[in-house]
């Protein structure tokens, strides 16, 4: 072993040490803790918990790199994952919570007074949950094992063993906290090496100010080259796809099960508003800094590699040519190397920036240490949803009602721990079908539940059978759709990415029509959807709102 | 217990929908908006911060536009429940004796 493999193993072992000794330290010892954290995270806290169940491995890695290759077209990725928050902030976190249940399922069982649309809402939960947990996991294997140079399975394994102890002990408690330190671990490592590229091309350590520049220079660069400029829009795609995918991402990222959970673990109504509020600050901070390590790394292999001799190319290249992440198709006119010969695999980016600019072991290892953070602690937040799943709405809302406290939490525990071992032998070997579900997890999510949860809350007249209609409807919708655009059927040119604004469409248009066919949801129902409208101090019963006015002191 | 006047529980709901709706209307137009019309804006030749303006939405206007958004909406909310008189401890105290499936 060499010595960054070194550096890289110590750091990732103490972070790991870190996490276990959070969860012993707020271990769950009620169903309450084992779900929602006793409903005590502060909403600041929570934002940065939030922060870290939503940024995986996938953003961690590969988002700049998405960016650096697609130009503006991969900003799509920028907007659509941090504007879902408006839109689950606005018109989901703080009805949602006061409603006061434990998932998602559940909400949509007992706002419909439906076990069908419980079973339902249950099994697409762990669907798309487990899909993505399977992926954050095999994702992590990668990571570890490419840069400690082990095989990946043994990084899966690892990765698998830490998370089933301290999910298992903790709950969503320990989750929470262990989020918390996974964050600031992932995002100082990732701002770190765009400061220090910074002070290196622009003489600034604050990059998101000064890097527009750079946006500039790569535009004239391509010009000269005869490429089209980095900036022009829709190089890659239409229009029209480019606005399919960002409002699948939006949709999506406001209906996945693991972040609206995140909003069930604090106080009140006004506590989700906050939440939501910090969870984009400290995500906006990433996904800020994404472009910037686009534009950075664009412009270091547009002057320093491309047009240099073949034989002759900067240091830096050989491991990642080594290792097939960088590869030069063609001999080069005269020698010399053409950006169009250049095939760079979107995860360099992030992992070569710190060699590039010559930042030494250690801020190599916490990339290591921070990549690994961000998949444990995404997979951490999945972990609790699928289990849930299983656990709370399949075992104890639908086959054992009467089961205890302690039952219930035994059951908890038995199923995040089978769910970690089963997501973890799959992702050794992952079946090629999940990556490309992982990719479609924002349209299956959107179209499924989406427009359920928005009308659900908003809409008195919604029934559960047009809820149904709606939930199932959307889904084969969205497959369908994804399916069609996969054998090369498509419409208005989008792609299987944009499936989400047909499955959403669809599924709206059938909650709608089959309620107002289908009789009236009672008027306990209406009642509980109109209470969603006022805070938890006023209530509203038999048409008339009550403000309870008995001190808070 | 106290009756909320309807007039009253209206405009408190009222108020939230509006505020929601401006706010959505504004994310709307910085993210859709600028690239429905991103074509137009890389030719009209605008920049800022130093890059063509769609670019500059896309990678951090938008973002900060959202995140700007999502803050005043927390703290708007806020004021709006003051004026409405609503005590968060006591929505804390409520929101934890309720019922806990």
């Amino acid at each position: 072993m060499d010595q960054q493999a070194l550096v890289s193993l110590t750091l990732i072992i103490l972070t790991f040490a870190l996490y276990i000794g959070i969860s012993i330290y707020h271990r769950a010892k009620a169903t309450s803790d084992f779900y929602v954290a006793s409903r005590g995270v502060p909403a600041f806290w929570n934002g940065m918990a939030i922060g870290g169940d939503w940024m995986s491995a996938a953003s961690f890695i590969g988002m700049a790199g998405t960016v650096m290759l697609l130009g503006y077209d991969g900003l799509a990725y920028i907007m659509g994952w941090t504007g879902g928050y408006l839109l689950l902030t606005f018109l989901l976190a703080p009805q949602l919570r006061k409603y006061g249940r434990f998932t998602v399922p559940e909400f949509i069982g007992d706002r419909f007074d439906s076990n069908f649309a419980r079973l339902i809402g249950a099994i697409a939960t762990i669907i798309i949950s487990f899909t993505y947990l399977i992926g954050q996991l095999s994702g992590s294997g990668v990571v570890i094992g490419r840069l400690l140079s082990i095989p990946s399975w043994v990084g899966v394994l690892i990765g698998v063993a830490i998370i089933a102890v301290y999910a298992t002990l903790g709950g969503m408690k320990g989750v929470t906290w262990t989020q918390v330190a996974q964050y600031l671990i992932l995002i100082t490592a990732y701002v770190i090496p765009i400061v220090f590229m910074s002070l290196q091309i622009t003489g600034n350590p604050l990059p998101w100010l000064t890097y527009g520049n750079v946006v500039e220079e790569l535009g004239a660069i391509d010009r000269e080259l005869g490429l089209s400029e980095y900036f022009a829009p829709f190089d890659e795609g239409s229009r029209a796809q480019f606005l399919a995918l960002l409002f699948t991402l939006m949709i999506g990222t406001a209906a996945l099960p693991h972040v609206i959970v995140r909003f069930y673990t604090v106080a009140t109504m006004k506590a989700a508003r906050w939440s939501g509020a910090w969870a984009l600050f400290f995500i906006g901070i990433l996904y800020l800094s994404a472009p910037v390590y686009a534009a950075f790394s664009r412009f270091v292999i547009m002057n320093d590699v491309v047009g240099q001799p073949l034989d002759d190319l900067p240091a830096w290249t050989e491991p990642w040519l080594n290792t097939g992440l960088l590869e030069v198709t063609a001999s080069g006119e005269q020698g010399v190397l053409m950006w169009e010969d250049l095939v760079i695999h979107a995860d360099i980016v992030v992992m070569a920036t710190p060699e590039i600019a010559n930042l030494g072991t250690f801020v190599i290892g916490m990339i290591a240490a921070g990549a690994m953070a961000a998949a444990l602690s995404t997979a951490g937040g999945l972990l609790i949803t699928v289990s849930s799943s299983f656990a709370h709405d399949i075992y104890y809302r639908l086959v054992n009602p009467n089961a205890t406290d302690s039952t219930r939490l035994r059951a908890g525990r038995i199923a995040i721990f089978a769910a970690t071992i089963v997501a973890g032998l799959l992702a050794l070997d992952p079946p090629g079908v999940i990556t490309q579900i992982v990719a479609w997890a924002f349209a299956i999510a959107g179209g499924t539940f989406f427009p359920v949860l928005f009308l659900g809350v908003w809409w008195t007249r919604i029934n559960a059978k047009g809820a149904i209609a709606g939930m199932l409807g959307g889904l084969t919708t969205t497959l369908t759709y994804i399916f069609l655009a996969m054998n090369g059927f498509v419409l208005f040119g989008i792609g299987d990415t944009g499936a989400g604004v047909f499955g959403v469409t669809v599924n709206v248009i059938l909650v709608i029509v089959v309620s107002l066919m289908t009789e009236q949801p009672s008027q306990r129902l209406k009642d509980e959807a109109i209470n969603l409208r006022y805070p938890e101090q006023m209530t509203y019963e038999e048409g008339q709102v009550w403000l309870d006015d008995t001190s808070g002191k | 217990m106290k009756k909320v006047k309807k007039e009253v529980a209206d405009k408190y709901f009222k108020t939230r929908v509006t505020m929601i709706a401006i706010f959505l209307f504004i994310g709307f137009l910085v993210s859709f908006g600028v690239v429905f019309f991103a074509e137009q804006i890389n030719e009209s030749g605008v920049y800022i911060m130093g890059m063509p303006a769609h670019y500059y939405m896309g990678a951090q206007g938008a973002v900060v536009t959202f995140i700007v958004l999502l803050f005043l909406n927390a703290v708007i909310n806020d004021r709006v429940d003051k004026k409405f008189g609503i005590d968060e401890s006591r929505n804390e105290q409520i929101s934890k004796t309720g019922t806990d499936h």
